[in-house]
């Protein structure tokens, strides 16, 4: 088996889930087993995968493992139809569309909250004691089951989680009290699991005791580690045929001639570069830096993400000759702000440009710091910030832009501009290392503008908006590219990989049974 | 189905108890059906009501209810077979407790044991050192309750399990607006799954009566609540969902002053009940005195009933009768805790001019002492005796259950309380042929001595009074035995077939009424 260690599956992912579940894809589509496996409590996560075309079989949590709920089917429950609710003693009163109250003869007792994006299915259910105070919250799971009960300290904070199989049973206890004056989970305890029960401090060592649990069910397994809080769990597995991190980002931080490990990668690349049999990187050129910089570990490219099979009609009329775009979370690191400078500048050309934003902002603060800067520029109405989306509705977006947009500070690969590209969209991205530089050739499908540099962007920007001729021929180049990155090369890239990847482990093997020879065991 | 409500069945049984058991074994020899229900929580319930002679099956614990252990296979947990999850744990045993500890020193938990060195808790700790849970585990072996701890150290949210392990019961300690802590519900998953929150155990002990109602409905008879304790039920038996036959019992004088019966403040356990009293199908008190002074204070249209809390057995009542003349001369006995409102120092006042007159008189007394404010009613008892130079005449014999033995020698029996609300010690004592002397005090010892026929009653408080009374019977043999062969007479009126026919005017009552009960229920009404 090929488990992909994650920690779970949002309803806004960022591009390393869905680089993850690309992968599952890929690996069934190439006859192999591959599994998401995610550590987080996730009510949402069965929906959250269909969002990204997984099936229940493709994604394997960790609660849902330890409650038995992996390969349950969806019941959608109103929260009208609870049959725990006795109506003849209870009103259910809507406050809104998305809660719902328990009365008693006028009282409220209870707060059952709505499914986020359904209409009246349950999410969760509050008691709420005669001081007011929440007593129990009962969780209930996408597939319409309850999932867990959580108790509270008198001051509100959680106090208990119980996680419960189908049958209503407790079968791991969450205890959250004191460490240091500071009240946080302390114990994760299983309960009755092949019928013994087993108390951890912390909730990684219930993850490790799930991947060794695993790893001893399916002997010689691949362990992928794709998000760096959880290498050093994954580092201490013991029976996994090899282990391997996926790099998604840059692991470096350069300052002048030096580069330093971010501090995310120092598990990975220092304290427990032993127990990982190698790294996994998209573009050649990290893996030269890295082969440069850690001899001892094999580095293997492969890809990241690609543009998946089957046709793919581009409606043409939608397009909007000024629209710009920016796909991506509003954050930072990300620059978004420059992207509404670049709009600035554009305009002096193009009054008619925009810009549309599709991503989730990191806070709210960080929201409104970008439309008071677009108001500052005077392009408020001409920048639309608008809803995280996925799929069809993201596809429609780019059938319409004209432009996409890459400010990042140090960008990986840039799924959104794969995808975008796959829609004939002309790319403008900084030149960062290891970057756009894979997926724009420089003039062809679109430009490189010097890190940083605004201006040289926006004229980027203007000039393939000013050229009709320009544009298509970027337009057209754009969709051949595509090809560089279609599910068939993909496949023979992660091929070649998995022969490395096994070869590592044979030579691994024999090379611990030489020396168990040679010190004469 | 006939409910006799209390809220625990302990060791050490108040004459509510014992009146409960009594009424309970008439019943079965009858072969009518009975269910003792106990409301409080009691890992060790099991272990009581066994030794009181009741049988699971017969039991009713209201927390086994909801968890589902009625009827539960008992079995011994011992400290070796406790779980915690933790790898190479090891045990230091101490007297009443095992320690365990992690590989590393490290405490696990605290094993507080039974004499048995069975499991009687378990005080939990997780790997910082909090103590975060204790578990409680009846007697039958499974954890019953958990109570889970604040990070202040106080108990938060209690739990109870089946012996599965679901949970079904919860309550929770809250502070309240101005910061006390205090208990602010009470949530129920009951079998079918349906949750419901109560605010207080009251309201939970309701909907629990309506459970039972309902697992017992007949159409043909009702269920009859019998409510041995007030604060139990008084409010929840008025608001039960469907109709059933509610008695309230009256165990003691429903006047705080019993000398008062009409005027007095209401007994404080008992005045809700008797303001509520309509509410009731019928009120239910051990003499008919009582009933009397319910019927002339408050003028019930709800009904009134007389029926004895204590039973004399039949194999008691043909027992060969033994003549005074075989009895040792001037013994007297009594029963009783000795307590204050026993004023058993009036008793050994009234041996003392006695004892003046007739040397040969003399008092045992058997009970446990009431250790309230330093043993004050045996400290009142001493000082009479040392001041009437009694310490050869009156001894403390402490607890004895051989009264029959001891009855069997003795003369007389005294009384001189100062409130009773049926007084079992003196019933049993003319059950043996004792001639009884006791003031004239409400409930019980005025009724149960007819005054001139099995004792003499004298007035309230004149220990003078009932020394002459004692001199009068002592100086003459005649009278003694006709007093004696009295007691042994009048002992009939507790007979069980006198008992068991009071309680069929009640049961039969219950059964007359029962068609226009349902009669008057919209769901039960057009099936008659």
């Amino acid at each position: 088996m090929n488990y992909f260690i994650g920690n779970d599956l949002f309803i806004m992912n960022s591009g390393t889930e869905f680089s993850q579940a690309q992968r599952v894809h890929l690996f069934k589509d190439m006859g192999l087993r591959a599994q998401y496996v995610t550590r987080n409590y996730n009510p949402l996560l069965a929906h959250n995968r269909l969002d990204l075309g997984l099936q229940a079989e493709d994604v394997l949590n960790m609660y849902d493992f330890f409650q038995g709920t992996m390969d349950v089917p969806r019941r959608e429950q109103n929260l009208r139809l609870l049959s725990q609710i006795p109506l003849d003693e209870y009103h259910l009163i809507a406050h809104g569309p998305n809660k719902t109250m328990i009365n008693e003869a006028g009282r409220e007792i209870a707060k059952i909250q709505v499914m986020p994006g359904t209409v009246g299915l349950v999410h969760s259910i509050t008691y709420l004691d005669r001081f007011n105070n929440p007593t129990v919250r009962e969780n209930f799971d996408w597939r319409g089951f309850k999932s867990s009960v959580d108790y509270f300290h008198p001051d509100g904070q959680l106090a208990v989680q119980k996680f419960l199989n189908l049958a209503g049973k407790t079968v791991l206890e969450v205890t959250h009290m004191n460490i240091e004056g500071n009240v946080q989970p302390t114990m994760w305890k299983l309960l009755d699991y092949k019928g013994r029960n087993f108390r951890f401090n912390l909730e990684d060592q219930l993850f490790l005791f799930l991947l060794n649990e695993l790893t001893a069910a399916h002997p010689h397994s691949l362990l992928i580690s794709d998000r760096r809080d959880l290498d050093y769990v994954v580092a201490s597995v013991q029976q996994a045929g090899s282990k391997w991190a996926y790099l998604h980002d840059v692991p470096l931080r350069r300052s002048g001639k030096r580069a330093d490990w971010l501090p995310a990668y120092q598990p990975l690349l220092e304290e427990h570069r032993a127990d990982f049999d190698g790294l996994i990187v998209a573009t050649v050129a990290e893996q030269k830096d890295l082969r440069a910089r850690l001899p001892d570990l094999p580095v293997i490219v492969a890809p990241d993400t690609y543009v998946p099979r089957g046709p793919k009609p581009i409606n043409e009329a939608k397009r909007d000759p000024h629209l710009i775009l920016f796909v991506g979370r509003l954050s930072p690191e990300k620059r978004p702000d420059q992207a509404i400078r670049v709009l600035a500048k554009v305009r002096e050309t193009f009054p008619d440009a925009k810009l549309e934003f599709r991503g989730y902002a990191v806070d709210q603060d960080y929201l409104e710091k970008l439309k008071d800067l677009a108001k500052k520029e005077g392009v408020r109405e001409q920048v639309a910030f608008a809803d995280y989306i996925t799929g069809d509705q993201l596809a429609n977006v780019y059938e319409k832009g004209s432009v996409i947009l890459q400010t990042s500070r140090n960008g990986g690969f840039g799924m959104n501009l794969l995808e975008a590209m796959s829609y004939g969209v002309p790319i403008v991205a900084y030149d960062t290392p290891y970057g756009a530089r894979a997926l724009v050739a420089d003039g062809v499908n679109g430009y490189l503008a010097k890190n940083g540099a605004i201006t040289d962007m926006a004229a980027k920007v203007t000039k393939i908006l000013s050229d009709r001729k320009l544009w298509e021929q970027m337009h057209t180049a754009a969709l051949e590219k595509r090809g560089d990155f279609s599910q068939a090369n993909a496949e023979t890239a992660w091929k070649k990989a998995m022969k490395d990847i096994q070869e590592t482990a044979s030579s691994d093997l024999s090379a611990s049974l030489a020396s168990k020879a040679l010190g004469g065991n | 189905m006939n409910f006799f409500i209390n809220a625990s069945m302990p060791k050490q049984k108040s004459g509510i108890e014992h009146a409960e058991l009594a009424r309970f074994r008439l019943f079965n020899a009858h072969h009518v059906e009975s269910r003792i229900v106990i409301r409080d929580w009691d890992p060790q319930l099991h272990v009581h009501a066994k030794e009181a002679g009741i049988a699971d099956r017969q039991l009713i614990g209201m927390f086994d209810y909801f968890q589902e252990a009625l009827d539960v296979p008992s079995k011994n947990i011992v400290t070796a077979e406790l779980d915690f999850g933790v790898m190479n744990t090891h045990v230091q045993h101490e007297e009443t407790r095992d320690l365990v500890f992690t590989a590393r020193g490290q405490l696990v938990a605290r094993v507080n044991l039974n004499d048995d060195r069975t499991v009687q808790s378990v005080e939990l700790f997780d790997g910082f050192n909090n103590l975060f849970r204790v578990d409680h585990y009846d007697s039958r072996g499974f954890v019953s309750l958990s109570q889970w701890y604040t990070p202040d150290n106080k108990i938060g949210t209690e739990t109870w399990q089946t012996p599965a392990g679901k949970t079904v019961l919860e309550t929770f300690n809250k502070d309240d607006a101005v910061g006390k802590r205090q208990k602010s519900g009470w949530r129920l998953i009951d079998r079918d799954g349906t949750v419901r929150q109560f605010d207080t155990i009251e309201r939970l002990t309701k909907h629990f009566f309506d459970l039972l109602n309902e697992a017992f409905w007949s159409e043909t008879t009702p269920n009859i609540f019998v409510l041995d304790r007030a604060h139990l039920g008084d409010w929840g038996l008025l608001h039960l969902k469907r109709p059933a036959y509610t008695v309230f019992y009256l165990h003691n004088s429903h006047a705080s002053d019993s000398q008062d019966p009409m005027h007095a403040i209401l007994n404080n356990f008992y005045e809700f009940g008797m303001h509520a009293m309509n509410g009731y199908d019928a009120v239910v008190s051990a003499t008919h005195r009582q009933t009397r002074d319910v019927e002339a204070r408050f003028s019930p249209q709800t009904k009134l009933f007389t029926i004895p809390v204590g039973i004399i057995p039949d194999h008691q009542l043909a027992e060969p009768r033994i003549p005074v003349a075989k009895r040792q001369f001037g013994k007297m006995v009594v029963f009783a805790r000795i307590a204050w409102e026993k004023r058993l120092d009036d008793l050994v006042r009234a041996i003392g001019i006695v004892h003046r007159a007739i040397p040969a008189v003399s008092l045992d007394l058997y009970g446990y002492a009431d250790p309230s404010e330093n043993f004050k009613a045996r400290r009142a008892i001493e000082a009479a005796i040392k001041e009437n130079h009694l310490e050869d005449v009156v001894k403390f014999k402490g607890y004895t259950t051989n009264i029959a033995e001891v009855e069997n020698h003795a003369m007389m029996y005294g009384l001189t309380s100062r409130m009773e609300g049926f007084n079992l010690g003196i019933m049993e004592a003319i059950s043996h042929g004792l001639i009884g002397f006791t003031y004239d005090v409400n409930y019980g010892p005025n009724e149960i001595i007819e005054d001139g026929i099995n004792g003499r009653i004298v007035a309230n408080g004149d220990y003078k009074a009932l020394a002459a009374a004692i001199l009068d019977v002592l100086r003459d043999p005649e009278l003694a035995q006709h007093y004696s062969t009295g007691a042994y007479d009048s002992a009939e009126r507790y007979s069980e077939t006198n008992v068991w026919q009071a309680w069929q005017a009640l049961l039969k009552d219950a059964q007359s009424k029962w068609p226009s009960k349902l009669q008057a229920v919209p769901a039960f009404a057009h099936k008659q």
